[in-house]
């Protein structure tokens, strides 16, 4: 599927603030399931962009404003093509919870079975994890549950948590928007010693009446490590194995890891802030579906004559 | 690739030492998009091929698809010749294109804004500040203003050419008032009227939405969010080159055609004469050079202008496309440092690059040039449409000389490359030869709510045989340009 990603950022502040320092993970990543066509990052006021990969290997963008402002604008346009990650009759089964304990010996899991500063497992959290769990013997069977249990049992509502609530708190008050979703199934993961990492990005809504919840805005979901296949992504806002229709962003222990936009500032104003995000489904130029490039197959026009090489 | 057998027309065409864009060799290997074409083509005989062009030409010239040559006593409306034989520019090729394309314009639209707010990129040092504030098109009244969405260009025209490998580089921005879109869509037209059925079965990606993706672009930047806003085009008037593009374009978007004393200004409000009263305009898409725009600020000689007009402006009330002061990006010493901006606002590097410049007012550049006149080509900074040039390989060592004075004089002002040998397409010459001549592109990007291109752009050849120039007033004519499905 190719897609255009639109995300556009926009802060007011009402001082003049100064010497704000960001950093940015806005850029989608090549990776198995998705090649960046291109990504484009612009921010106002102008300035010099840098670039890191941070320890999660997310591309990580740079800028400062010395100077007072009163507004940040920053800008991503990227395109990118997804592949389907997963064949819906051949999901990963088979790796089995008795399997996990070498997990812990892999470097890309090793992080994502600890504690994180949005992420503790406390012992309520791995009860409540064990009783969804219940007689499932097989990784995968049970993150789905999971992300089952979420989806019917939490209620989504925006205003009710911040960027920074725990996810201890979202399993207790049941309600949240993507971000909480996402960390409550990673504790509930992390608790019965499934690897799972917090992962930010955006997807296309290709329903018909347009149900999901968190297209308006980057979204979030969870990916959990299956040996053999690899990290394979579930989103217990929508109640689905992710597919050809996310775009990933960044990966990580939790929200801090891959927020979109971090930054600090000197001023005392109060902040607003913005977002639009907007994810297009462009036709694929290169796969021919197009009509007329059936017909010129077919036309005597374009017939024998053709020598080869 | 496929060899084809080359019969009648194609028989005795010499690719030569160029890149050509449908040869990949001598003995008519030709690349493989090119085929069906050439095929189409070696079933024409003369007599159709006369008459074809007869009927296209006659076309243009019935319905006033006409332009103006300056300087010209003779009588000054002609046709801009149209070549039968397209230009065709496969999915890949052209993907690589608007990328590069959409990556410039957020460069030059951030650039704009820098010198006209803070100029953090001649603070670090990246492009010297004399350069930007010596620019003949910089106008320091935009200094701190805030123009609507952030957008300066909105309509871009940038000249794209091929260099004897096929790689496209960019030649020049055009950011001010950006001519010739009327005659991509026109040639589109004659073509399907040409040759209907190879058209339809070639998988040709559409480019007739583009009056629709303008207005879009126009309406975006409205002050007057949640109205209907009234977008006008202003045309310096009948006598202008470009006259036939204006009314065109006005015509499609369904818009008013306006000229300066059909607005005024009141209370800091732009609106329009109309025969029911004054009407407030939204967006005025301006062509007409910011010297002209407003005699209260700029060339008070102006009688094309509206009185007033960069008050309304400057205040928000009203949207000029494109805004004022956008033709320091034009200026040819600044384009020398596009890929420059590119990786200081993008943290990336340019995916289409330049023709490598020299520039007159570093020393030892301009040591080069005028060691080396005769091999380059140098440009005066601020001139365009093929005026105030020289030619090196092709120039009198009269010309040389002026030309070096003038360097001398105002360094600031020229630019030199070195001679690139544009691809070459075939063409269909004087007597229904088939000769190769050389081309080069103009794409349109409009920057509005996305950035779009409509695929391909506008064609032109330079005519006259080993002519480089492919200007219109200088003896060029133009091609529909295709570019594939796939």
């Amino acid at each position: 599927m190719r897609l255009r990603v639109f995300h556009r950022t926009e802060y007011h502040y009402s001082a003049p603030v100064s010497d704000s320092v960001n950093e940015v993970r806005l850029s989608p990543p090549d990776t198995r399931w998705q090649t960046c066509e291109y990504a484009f990052l612009s921010v106002l006021p102008a300035c010099r962009l840098t670039h890191y990969e941070d320890l999660n290997v997310n591309r990580v963008h740079r800028f400062e404003i010395p100077r007072p402002h009163q507004r940040l604008l920053i800008e991503s346009r990227a395109e990118v093509i997804t592949r389907p990650k997963v064949d819906f009759d051949a999901l990963p089964y088979g790796f089995l919870h008795t399997d996990l304990p070498r997990c812990r010996f892999l470097e890309e899991c090793h992080i994502h079975l600890q504690d994180s500063g949005y992420i503790e497992r406390t012992p309520e959290i791995w009860r409540q994890a064990l009783d969804i769990q219940g007689d499932s013997a097989d990784v995968f069977q049970t993150s789905y549950a999971i992300m089952e249990h979420i989806f019917r049992n939490y209620r989504y509502e925006s205003g009710l948590t911040t960027v920074s609530t725990h996810a201890s708190e979202v399993i207790g008050n049941r309600t949240g928007v993507c971000q909480d979703f996402a960390h409550a199934m990673v504790a509930l993961c992390r608790a019965i010693d499934i690897p799972a990492r917090y992962v930010s990005g955006y997807f296309f809504d290709a329903t018909r009446d347009h149900h999901l919840r968190g297209s308006e805005a980057s979204h979030a979901w969870v990916e959990v490590y299956i040996d053999g296949f690899g990290w394979i992504g579930l989103d217990p806002t929508n109640n689905k194995v992710v597919d050809d229709t996310y775009v990933l962003l960044a990966t990580g222990r939790d929200y801090r890891d891959v927020a979109p936009v971090t930054g600090t500032y000197y001023g005392s104003g109060k902040s607003a802030m913005q977002v639009t995000v907007r994810v297009d489904r462009l036709p694929e130029g290169s796969n021919g579906n197009q009509p007329g490039a059936e017909e010129k197959a077919a036309t005597p026009a374009v017939a024998s004559v053709r020598g080869g090489r | 690739m496929g060899i084809v057998s080359l019969c009648s027309m194609f028989q005795s065409y010499q690719k030569e030492s160029f890149f050509d864009e449908m040869f990949a060799a001598e003995r008519g290997e030709v690349f493989p998009h090119y085929e069906a074409l050439l095929e189409r083509f070696d079933r024409l005989d003369e007599a159709e091929v006369t008459e074809k062009q007869r009927r296209v030409d006659r076309g243009f010239l019935e319905q006033g698809i006409t332009f103006t040559v300056y300087g010209d006593d003779r009588g000054t409306e002609r046709i801009f010749p149209f070549d039968l034989i397209p230009r065709i520019i496969p999915d890949a090729e052209w993907q690589t294109i608007e990328r590069g394309l959409t990556q410039r314009i957020i460069a030059l639209n951030l650039f704009l804004h820098d010198i006209y707010h803070e100029g953090r990129i001649m603070k670090d040092g990246v492009i010297p500040e004399d350069v930007v504030k010596t620019a003949a098109h910089y106008r320091p009244e935009m200094l701190g203003v805030d123009v609507p969405k952030d957008i300066y260009i909105h309509i871009c025209g940038t000249d794209l050419i091929r260099d004897g490998e096929g790689r496209y580089l960019v030649l020049e921005d055009n950011g001010r008032c950006p001519s010739g879109v009327s005659y991509l869509l026109e040639n589109r037209e004659a073509m399907k009227r040409a040759f209907p059925r190879m058209y339809r079965h070639y998988g040709v990606r559409p480019v007739d939405h583009y009056p629709e993706l303008l207005l879009k672009t126009l309406q975006h930047v409205s002050p007057r969010p949640g109205q209907t806003p009234v977008c006008v085009l202003l045309t310096p008037g009948v006598y202008n080159s470009a006259y036939f593009e204006h009314t065109f374009l006005a015509r499609k978007m369904g818009i008013e055609i306006v000229e300066g004393r059909d607005l005024i200004v009141l209370d800091g409000y732009v609106y329009m004469r109309t025969t029911k009263g004054l009407v407030q305009v939204d967006v005025i898409y301006r062509r007409l050079d910011d010297d002209f725009l407003d005699p209260m600020v700029f060339r008070e000689d102006s009688v094309l202008g509206v009185p007033g007009i960069m008050d309304a402006y400057l205040r928000g009330n009203v949207a000029l496309a494109n805004g004022v002061g956008t033709g320091v990006a034009d200026d040819k010493v600044t384009y020398a440092y596009v890929p420059d901006m590119i990786r200081y606002y993008l943290d990336q590097d340019p995916i289409l690059e330049n023709v490598p410049t020299y520039l007159a007012w570093r020393e030892d550049d301009q040591k080069y040039m005028l060691e080396n006149l005769a091999r380059l080509v140098v440009k005066a900074a601020n001139e365009s449409g093929g005026y105030g040039m020289l030619m090196g390989p092709t120039s009198t060592s009269a010309e040389r000389e002026e030309f070096a004075a003038k360097i001398k004089e105002n360094p600031r002002n020229f630019i030199a490359q070195p001679v690139v040998s544009l691809s070459r397409h075939p063409t269909i010459c004087e007597d229904h030869e088939i000769e190769g001549r050389h081309i080069d592109l103009r794409p349109f990007i409009l920057y509005g709510e996305d950035v779009e291109i409509i695929p391909g752009g506008l064609t032109r050849v330079a005519l006259r045989k080993g002519s480089l120039v492919v200007n219109s007033s200088q003896g060029g004519g133009s091609k529909d340009t295709w570019v594939l499905h796939r």
